[in-house]
This record gives C-alpha cells, sequence and structure tokens, in this order.
C-alpha cells in the first residue's frame, strides 16, 4: 500500500505540474496576463503541489498532507473570492475561457480535488509505516522534484516581471519590470 | 493597509522547495507555513473595496 500512495503523490504532483506549465503557456503564448487573485491561485497551487513534493522526496507523513489541505484550503477561497466578484450577471468574466469555464472556477475545481485526494489518502496508514527518515527518493522522484521546483522558480520570476516590488494592478497590461 | 509585494508568497515558497530539495525537511515544512500565512496576508492587504464593504 506505501508503494501505492507513493505513486499516487507523484501522479498527483505532476498532475499540479501539468497546470502550471497550462497556465504558463495560455501567458506566455497566448498573452494572458494574471491578475492578483490569479496569481495568489498559482501560489496556492505551488503550496498544495509542495505538500505532495514532500511525500515523494521524504515519504509519505501526515504534516506533508498537512500543508497541502491547508495550501488548497486557501486556494479555495482566493478563486471563490474571485468567481464572487463575477457572479452577478453582467458584470462579465476575467481572462480566457477553457472548456465553457474561467481559470478561477478551474481552480476552484482543483483545490477541492487537492483537499479531497489529501483527505483521502490519509486513510491509508500502511504509507506512515515507513517513516521519513528510511526513506531514499528514486530517480525519477528527485526529476519530478526539480520539475516543481523550475516551475515554481518561474513563477516567481514572472511575477516579479509582471508586478516588480509591488502589488499587481487590477487588470495588468505588461510586464511592469520590462517597461520601466 | 500597506499593500504587500505579490512576488513575496512565490520567492518564500521557491525558498521551500528549493530546501525541501536539498533534504532540510523540517524547515521546508516550517517555511511553507510562512509561505501559507504570508499568502493569506497578501490576499487581504489587496483586498478591493466591494469585499471590505461587503464584511
Amino acid at each position: 500500500m506505501a508503494a501505492v500512495a507513493r505513486t499516487l503523490n507523484a501522479v498527483a504532483l505532476l498532475a499540479i505540474c501539468v497546470v502550471l506549465l497550462v497556465v504558463f503557456y495560455w501567458q506566455l503564448a497566448r498573452g494572458e496576463l494574471p491578475c492578483p487573485l490569479c496569481l495568489l491561485q498559482r501560489a496556492a497551487l505551488i503550496g498544495a503541489g509542495l505538500g505532495l513534493m514532500l511525500n515523494v522526496r521524504f515519504g509519505a507523513s501526515e504534516s506533508h498532507y498537512g500543508i497541502a489541505i491547508l495550501s488548497a484550503l486557501a486556494g479555495a477561497a482566493f478563486a471563490a473570492r474571485q468567481i464572487l466578484l463575477h457572479i452577478v450577471p453582467g458584470t462579465g468574466g476575467y481572462g480566457a475561457v477553457l472548456y465553457g469555464y474561467h481559470f478561477y472556477t478551474w481552480a476552484l475545481v482543483i483545490f477541492f480535488l487537492i483537499a479531497l485526494f489529501a483527505g483521502a489518502m490519509l486513510f491509508i496508514e500502511a504509507q506512515f509505516m515507513e517513516g521519513v527518515r528510511d526513506w531514499r527518493p528514486t530517480a525519477a522522484a528527485q526529476i519530478l522534484g526539480w520539475l516543481f521546483v523550475a516551475l515554481a522558480l518561474a513563477n516567481a520570476v514572472s511575477t516579479l516581471l509582471l508586478c516588480g516590488f509591488g502589488p499587481c494592478p487590477e487588470n495588468p497590461t505588461g510586464y511592469e519590470l520590462l517597461q520601466r | 493597509m500597506q499593500t504587500l509585494p505579490m512576488a513575496l508568497p512565490f520567492v518564500v515558497l521557491v525558498v521551500a522547495t528549493l530546501v525541501a530539495m536539498l533534504g532540510f525537511r523540517w524547515t521546508a515544512i516550517w517555511v511553507s507555513l510562512v509561505a501559507a500565512v504570508v499568502m493569506v496576508a497578501v490576499f487581504v492587504t489587496h483586498l478591493t473595496t466591494p469585499l471590505q464593504i461587503a464584511l
């Protein structure tokens, strides 16, 4: 069961990496610049991914799942806030639509799924028997971990370029640091 | 209220992911908790008027 849990964590982390890559594609290739709430949802997604990455890197622990759940709850709050901003008919939405829903609606669904996943995984008690000290990550786990670090770093650089060292504009039209 | 830089939570998260990959588990856990607090703080300082009125 512990091996199944490790694999499931790696798959979930890979899925989060794919989501981060998709939003990056939309930002860089389609010019869809993220709003402040969109950026906060990305940060929360990285936070949730960090919890799963700790499971992949060190072995499963309840505290790792706790990080994923707390970050998912924060991200869900950010996404719900953005949905509520546009819930009144006629107020429109922000950004592009993917398969009929805005990105922030998808974000709420994803955060709900992450919290559900982490909560359900806590029931697999066999994964906690190994202990985090004995765990040696595989080469694939290391590669996945470093891919996640690279995506987190890319998001940090992108946000710095977009917003500079201050708050972000509500509707960004360009990269703040590049326009100086 | 002073608005916090949007890049701040990302910087803290990058530090957390890096120390995790370098093998410092508990440091990564604590830094990730700091990142969560920073995220919420940035959210609160970015709240726009409609929600502040509603609250």
